[in-house]
């Protein structure tokens, strides 16, 4: 077999001391074993030292070389150029690599990690003693833990997230997913605790279930999942008094009820009267679309059906403590 | 000037556990890395830790286990001291919250692995290392540990006594270089695989700390001991696990037929690393290799079985080897793995000069002695990460003068600020690209330095990196930058390997018979009348490496007694 040997046209974007961002382009050939790193640390090794970029393990474990690839967080050492760009068309091949986002650069393709750590470091990432320690474990006691633990911190999910941003002090996918991983853990003595500090502000809620960091995670951690699982716990503990909690209950009843959201009631009981009343801009901007909902909805046509899948959930609940087969929310 | 009572270097399994016994002793602790401690290159570590959990398994058995793969040349005090506390050790990662895979009944599971009488390989699926480093570094924020986070290590600093007390290290986002003094200093950088072209180490394995020791007057030993392991990927060296064989892969040559029987009768494909990899290098020579490598086979254990015990390994040599092992078989060869030499160190991490500790593989304790097991690696990093942790604190509490360190020199980083001015002053013209020496470096030490040596090729090794050496006088680079100058760490880092590759090589050539990793063509049987002893590689006044020797530490067990190792 002849190799496949081709120009690629890498764009990268990078900033100086001088913190000017410019972008610069290199020429590269590349076969269809190359990777990205591989490509970059060519143009370092023959083009051009001043490059920068983290990188170490080269085999996706470390998470040191998660950069912007074309569009999306991935690590540089794990993507094939091939897959970037074919190798088999005539046209330019171009590859465009920018830092992961929602983070300060620091230079080139170095991003300030300190926000991404600092959120986990905040919120006690260590098996806590207390009263609801379980000293004995069985085979199965870590599975869901073991969801979590493949995370190797490389901050795809941090910079691809939609929620963080809109909001930096959102503690974001990786935090969650390691909190998670101490929630889920039988030995942790302070779940509860652990559950009612998420629920707050920049928390739990904060996800608006994008699932992007899904997407963007290169050891299928899928940090929603267990975003999901945490407000589920959190629920199921009665740490309700929160927006988020208040949300999703008034979601939930609405539709166990007539099987249509009443977005009136919903503000009202999500927000309180008074935070009502500050959302009130939101109604008129509605109204003039046409958009204000009845106050008082009736029941969907159909509605047998969605009272049967609320039976079948409450003599079948979703067991949070599930430590089996994992059937909760967008298992699989 | 503030003065750490402990300063670690390396943020490893073996420098988080010494950090952990440091601080819960209420001691000043700080830990200076170049990389985030998550990003160690612990955290790679699949297969397991090696302890004698099991009411049927005995400490000394894994003792004698861990004697004869070292070929007789392990410091038989250090060797039962990991062993008998592995267990111990194993339980308080445990304790930590460490999730260790499990049986039926709750205990810790454990695997077979090469080498070894007794499956005794505890493990967390198959990423070992990264839920043990996950779970220290979890300790290191609840105890809150100074952390010199992304800063490299220039040189290790002495007072006027010559005991270590500080580290001149440049802070990589700002180029900024600080001293930072400590009562004691211990060495954890890991090893200096990177030295060869075909390794299946991280790009951050550069020795720093070991050639940095060396320089600051510490005795280093047995570097000739370099672990090729029998199964890197042909292309790009990534490590396919020896986990695998012990699910029942085979090894096939060209000829598709199975070779380890004329080696290893009984163990197999399992019999000890440097063994295998050199029946593979044999079978290579022989002429029934391709592109200079064998094949692992797992085609017979099935799609179902590969699938659900193997699927990284199936990920990673459909990623970086474009084979589907479920079809066909993997293309491996011998690749380094691991460095058994390193820093010289009593059973407790000590070092020839006072104040300076070395525990892990950057350490050459010596546990491994000519050939490290399988899974007896993590379990070092954390026996002795809390044994030498446990000295430094008993040493600063009881022994530690505190006058010693009142006075270091004034000009302590001017050698550092004329190394670093002349690497960035050295023109582009004029000057050598790094990326070419270390091209040269590491293709020499593959070449010549390989799995088998005999005087000749070694000779040419030497001169070769001779050669480099004279050439990185004229290193250049083209970042002239304060802030993450990589291009410039990395030229550090390739200095560093010079010297670690000419003491190596040195080593080697002094070593005239065959031992563990180490096989003299010439000389193909081991000789321990005349060279069961460590070879101690060091700098003399004139600042050349030079090789002496040192005694084995025995025990006076007859059990150790060397014999022919079969397996």
């Amino acid at each position: 077999m002849i190799e496949l040997k081709k120009q690629v046209t890498f764009n990268i974007h990078r900033m100086g001391e001088d913190k000017k961002p410019y972008l610069e382009t290199f020429q590269l050939e590349c076969t269809e074993a190359t990777t990205v790193l591989q490509a970059l640390e060519t143009i370092k090794a023959d083009l051009d030292g001043s490059l920068t970029f983290r990188r170490s393990c080269r085999a996706s474990i470390c998470g040191s070389c998660g950069m912007f690839i074309n569009n999306r967080s991935r690590l540089a050492c794990r993507t094939k150029v091939k897959d970037m760009v074919d190798l088999n068309s005539d046209e330019e091949l171009i590859l465009e690599i920018s830092p992961q986002k929602n983070q300060p650069v620091i230079k080139d393709l170095v991003v300030d990690i300190t926000p991404f750590y600092e959120k986990i470091e905040k919120n006690n990432p260590f098996i806590q003693e207390g009263s609801e320690k379980v000293e004995q474990v069985d085979k199965t006691s870590y599975e869901q833990v073991n969801m979590v633990s493949n995370c190797i911190m490389c901050g795809s999910c941090y910079s691809d997230c939609t929620a963080l941003a809109e909001n930096k002090n959102y503690l974001g996918p990786a935090a969650l997913a390691k909190m998670f991983r101490f929630v889920a853990d039988p030995r942790e003595g302070q779940k509860k605790k652990r559950l009612k500090e998420l629920s707050k502000k920049n928390g739990i809620w904060d996800c608006t279930r994008c699932g992007l960091c899904i997407d963007a995670c290169p050891k299928g951690v899928a940090p929603m999942e267990a975003i999901v699982k945490l407000r589920t716990r959190a629920i199921e503990s009665g740490i309700t008094n929160n927006k988020g909690a208040k949300h999703a209950m008034v979601f939930k009843n609405d539709l166990a009820k007539g099987g249509l959201l009443n977005e009136f009631w919903m503000i009202l009981k999500t927000f309180g009267l008074f935070g009502a009343i500050k959302q009130l801009p939101n109604a008129v901007h509605l109204a003039k679309k046409g958009k204000i909902p009845p106050i008082f909805s009736e029941k969907v046509e159909g509605f047998e059906e969605i009272d049967a899948i609320f039976k079948q959930l409450k003599e079948n609940p979703i067991n949070v403590e599930t430590k089996k087969e994992d059937d909760g929310p967008g298992a699989g | 000037m503030k003065i750490h009572d402990i300063l670690i270097v390396g943020a490893g399994l073996t420098g988080l556990r010494a950090a952990f016994e440091g601080i819960t002793a209420d001691l000043d602790v700080a830990v200076l890395t170049k990389v985030h401690p998550l990003r160690s290159h612990s955290c790679a570590a699949q297969g397991g830790v090696n302890a004698a959990i099991d009411k049927d398994d005995d400490w000394r058995d894994h003792a004698y286990d861990t004697v004869k793969g070292a070929d007789f040349i392990g410091d038989e005090d250090s060797i039962e001291l990991m062993c008998k506390e592995a267990p111990q050790a194993v339980l308080d990662l445990d304790d930590l919250g460490c999730p260790f895979s499990r049986n039926e009944d709750g205990s810790i599971a454990q695997r077979a692995f090469g080498g070894a009488s007794f499956a005794r390989t505890a493990y967390a699926a198959d990423r070992t290392g990264h839920a043990m480093l996950h779970t220290l570094w979890e300790q290191a924020i609840k105890h809150g540990t100074h952390i010199y986070q992304e800063y490299h290590l220039l040189k290790i600093i002495k007072n006027k006594l010559g005991h270590a007390c500080g580290v001149v290290a440049m802070e990589i986002a700002t180029g900024k270089l600080e001293v930072i003094r400590a009562k004691t200093v211990l060495i954890a950088t890991g090893g200096y695989g990177r030295v060869y072209k075909a390794n299946t180490n991280a790009m951050i394995n550069t020795g720093d700390g070991i050639a940095l020791a060396m320089k600051a007057g510490a005795n280093l030993a047995d570097l000739e001991f370099v672990q090729f392991h029998p199964t890197g990927l042909k292309t790009s060296g990534i490590l396919i696990s020896e986990g695998v064989r012990g699910e029942g892969a085979y090894l096939i040559g060209k000829d598709g037929k199975r070779f380890m029987s004329k080696y290893a009768p009984n163990k197999l494909e399992l019999a000890s690393r440097d063994v295998v990899s050199r029946s593979e290098a044999m079978e290579i020579m022989a002429g029934n290799g391709v592109d200079g490598a064998v094949f692992l086979d797992v085609r017979h254990l099935g799609r179902d079985l590969i699938l659900e015990r193997l699927p990284q390994i199936r990920q990673l040599s459909i990623d970086f080897e474009g084979v589907d092992p479920v079809d066909k078989p993997i293309p491996v060869r011998p690749t380094c793995h691991y460095t058994m030499g390193g820093i010289r160190t009593e059973k407790l991490g000590q070092t020839n000069v006072k104040g300076l500790y070395s525990a892990g593989e950057a350490s050459c304790t010596s546990v491994h002695g000519a050939n490290r097991l399988g899974a007896n690696s993590l379990l070092e990093t954390i026996v002795f990460g809390k044994f030498v942790g446990k000295e430094m604190v008993r040493f600063i509490k009881q022994d530690y003068i505190q006058q010693e360190d009142l006075t270091v020199d004034e000009d302590v980083c001017k050698d550092t600020v004329e190394l670093l001015n002349k690497i960035k002053n050295q023109s582009s013209e004029s000057g050598i690209r790094p990326a070419i020496l270390r091209e040269k470096l590491t293709e020499a030490m593959n070449k010549f330095v390989g799995v088998f040596r005999n005087e000749e090729l070694l000779a040419q090794g030497l001169e070769k990196i001779l050669e480099v050496k004279a050439d990185f006088e004229k290193v250049c680079v083209d970042d002239k930058s304060d802030c993450f100058n990589t291009d410039l760490l990395t030229t550090l880092e390739l200095g560093n390997l010079i010297l670690l590759a000419e003491a190596t090589v040195k080593s080697a050539l002094e070593r005239k018979e065959s031992r563990g990793a180490h096989t003299r063509e010439e000389y193909p049987a081991r000789d321990d009348e005349n060279y069961r002893k460590h070879t101690i590689a060091s700098i003399n006044d004139k600042g050349h490496v030079v090789i002496s020797y040192e005694p084995v530490r025995l025990v006076n067990n007859d059990r150790y007694k060397p014999v022919e190792r079969v397996y």
